[in-house]
């Protein structure tokens, strides 16, 4: 058990970008990208794809259904009441309210759902590619300015990829190469 | 680096057919029925003028916001800007039919009708004319000085140029967002001179906006097939429909907010404008209006896959160009003529002004280089990605 995981610490997130499509041509498998804000593409050059605009999309047709019921029992069933001469069930005044509720009511079940998917929550302990494999070592900026890509995570990496691996790293301009050590 | 846009025989003679189908039909128009005629000429002009103004609008948007995806496609919308003067031209030429159109410019209404006598100091015929002159001069001026940076900076580079672009695209924006107001005031929205909106000028701009968009799609993917732009990539293509996409909401948002206001209101000077709209024989068109320019365009497009692909951009764009005539339709016609008219004079009128804008859009194109070879931002813009 000598494998070793890699860490590569990037100052930009076209650096980064371009390391992991050339590791990715290599078929080195990349472990994880780290980034202090959405970095676009990112998800589908690490060959995953995210189902979150899905929920949105469901949260939104069900927020629309709900604010309408919601407005219908107001207006119409519990509540009665003749105003401006419009009838009890006057769709058009619905609409403004129904437009803003939906996308408030999205984007909040939609940061939930992030939220309790990616399992991040006030109080959570540390955990990136670099803690999971056993290091206890913190590498600071990966909220800030830094771009990280973990490469072996827990399996580390063979001795000829991991070679291969660092090279394209350096060549890539990673500000710094870490290796995992396994506890 | 690819070499400058040659016009294909094949659409330059389309460009002559349309524009001599045209001629025939605003002829036929004219002996057969004047006032139909000049409300489908102020329709018409005013369709192509606003594709026109909204590219300028597209490229200015793209200036000040620094856009770099959109570098390499600066050529188009230039090319559509060059409709501008002969939408003057046409503008003046209405001056014969303005009491066909407009309730306003009859001097025996304006005498007896309360209401447009007050609006009178506004609503003449001279100072309309003025107005009209005024706005077209700065558009004139703004679009012939960006046409002049654009070509300077395609035969000399530097960063001179483009500065100069960005700074008089921050005039361009704010100067149409005046003078766009006041020109849909003036030659759509005094059609029905007893009504008013305060909304109609913005709906206007964000109209041009959008079908502008809808219009460059089209052109790009077309010069895509006729073998230029060869750089553009999905990613492109998925910037330009995000665009629609987004334009749709903003459609639907303007045309609500002032649907909303005026039926709650429910005063009867401002709600006879969606009565006649509403009521026979315009109603299909009313529902039509909403579904096309705003339903279709957003439920389809929200998906990113499918507003990346050309085989649904197309028919898309194709589809609100129908729209903004729809669209337009409503704006004009229940108010000048009052009855619902679509055959040969309308479909050969538009023929006629598509195949002038056509034949200009290619001229425009020929004249420089289909790619701004020294655009600071090209090199961002040919290998886009995200």
């Amino acid at each position: 058990m000598n494998q070793k995981g890699i860490i590569g610490i990037f100052t930009t997130d076209w650096q980064m970008s371009d390391a992991i499509k050339r590791l990715r041509e290599k078929n080195i498998p990349v472990t994880d990208a780290v980034t202090p804000f959405p970095a676009h593409g990112i998800m589908k050059q690490l060959g995953k794809e995210s189902r979150l605009p899905f929920f949105s999309l469901a949260a939104g047709t069900g927020t629309i259904i709900l604010v309408f019921a919601f407005l219908y029992y107001i207006a119409v069933i519990d509540y009665p009441i003749i105003y401006g001469g419009k009838p009890f069930f006057a769709f058009p005044t619905f609409v403004i309210i129904i437009y803003m509720l939906t996308i408030l009511l999205t984007f909040i079940l939609t940061v939930l759902a992030f939220q309790a998917r990616t399992g991040l929550f006030p109080g959570k302990e540390i955990d990136d590619p670099v803690h999971r494999a056993g290091d206890e070592r913190y590498i600071g900026g990966m909220t800030d300015d830094r771009f990280m890509v973990a490469l072996g995570g827990e399996e580390g990496l063979s001795g000829e990829m991991h070679e291969s691996a660092s090279t394209i790293l350096r060549e890539s301009g990673a500000k710094e190469i870490l290796e995992i050590k396994r506890s | 680096m690819e070499d400058s846009f040659k016009i294909p025989a094949k659409s330059k003679l389309l460009g002559w057919i349309l524009a001599g189908v045209g001629g025939i039909a605003v002829i036929a128009g004219f002996m057969t029925d004047p006032s139909r005629m000049w409300a489908g000429i102020l329709l018409n002009n005013f369709y192509f003028l606003s594709l026109a103004l909204g590219a300028v609008f597209f490229i200015s948007l793209q200036y000040v916001t620094d856009s770099q995806w959109s570098a390499m496609f600066r050529q188009i919308p230039g090319a559509m800007m060059l409709y501008v003067p002969v939408a003057l031209i046409v503008m003046i030429a209405m001056a014969g039919g303005m009491g066909w159109i407009y309730e306003w410019a009859r001097p025996e209404i304006a005498r007896q009708d309360a209401l447009i006598a007050h609006k009178s100091p506004y609503l003449n015929i001279p100072f309309f004319y003025l107005r009209l002159l005024v706005i077209f001069g700065a558009w004139l001026a703004l679009i012939a000085a960006l046409r002049k940076f654009f070509l300077r900076e395609d035969a000399e580079g530097g960063l001179h140029w483009f500065r100069k672009s960005k700074h008089y695209s921050m005039i361009f924006i704010f100067v149409f967002g005046v003078t766009f107001s006041v020109a849909s005031f003036d030659w759509i929205m005094s059609i029905d001179a007893h009504w008013f909106s305060t909304i109609f000028g913005i709906s206007a701009i964000m109209s041009s906006l959008y079908y502008a968009v809808a219009v460059i799609i089209l052109l790009v993917i077309g010069l895509n097939r006729l073998g230029y732009l060869r750089a553009l990539n999905e990613y492109h293509l998925n910037d330009f429909g995000r665009y629609l996409f987004r334009l749709s909401m903003v459609w639907g948002f303007l045309w609500f907010m002032q649907y909303l206001i005026i039926w709650y209101a429910n005063i009867p000077e401002t709600t006879f404008y969606y009565y006649y709209r509403m009521g026979e024989p315009f109603t299909a068109l009313f529902y039509a209006n909403i579904i096309i320019n705003w339903a279709i365009p957003f439920v389809v497009l929200m998906s990113d896959t499918l507003g990346r692909k050309k085989a649904v951009l197309l028919p898309m764009c194709l589809l609100l160009l129908a729209g903004f005539y729809i669209n337009l339709y409503l704006q004009i016609m229940p108010g000048s003529i009052g009855e619902l008219n679509f055959g040969f004079i309308e479909i050969g009128s538009f023929a006629g002004f598509a195949g002038i804008f056509l034949l200009l859009v290619m001229k425009g194109l020929s004249g420089a280089s289909l790619i701004p070879v020294n655009h600071p931002y090209l090199q961002k813009s040919l290998h886009h990605h995200i």
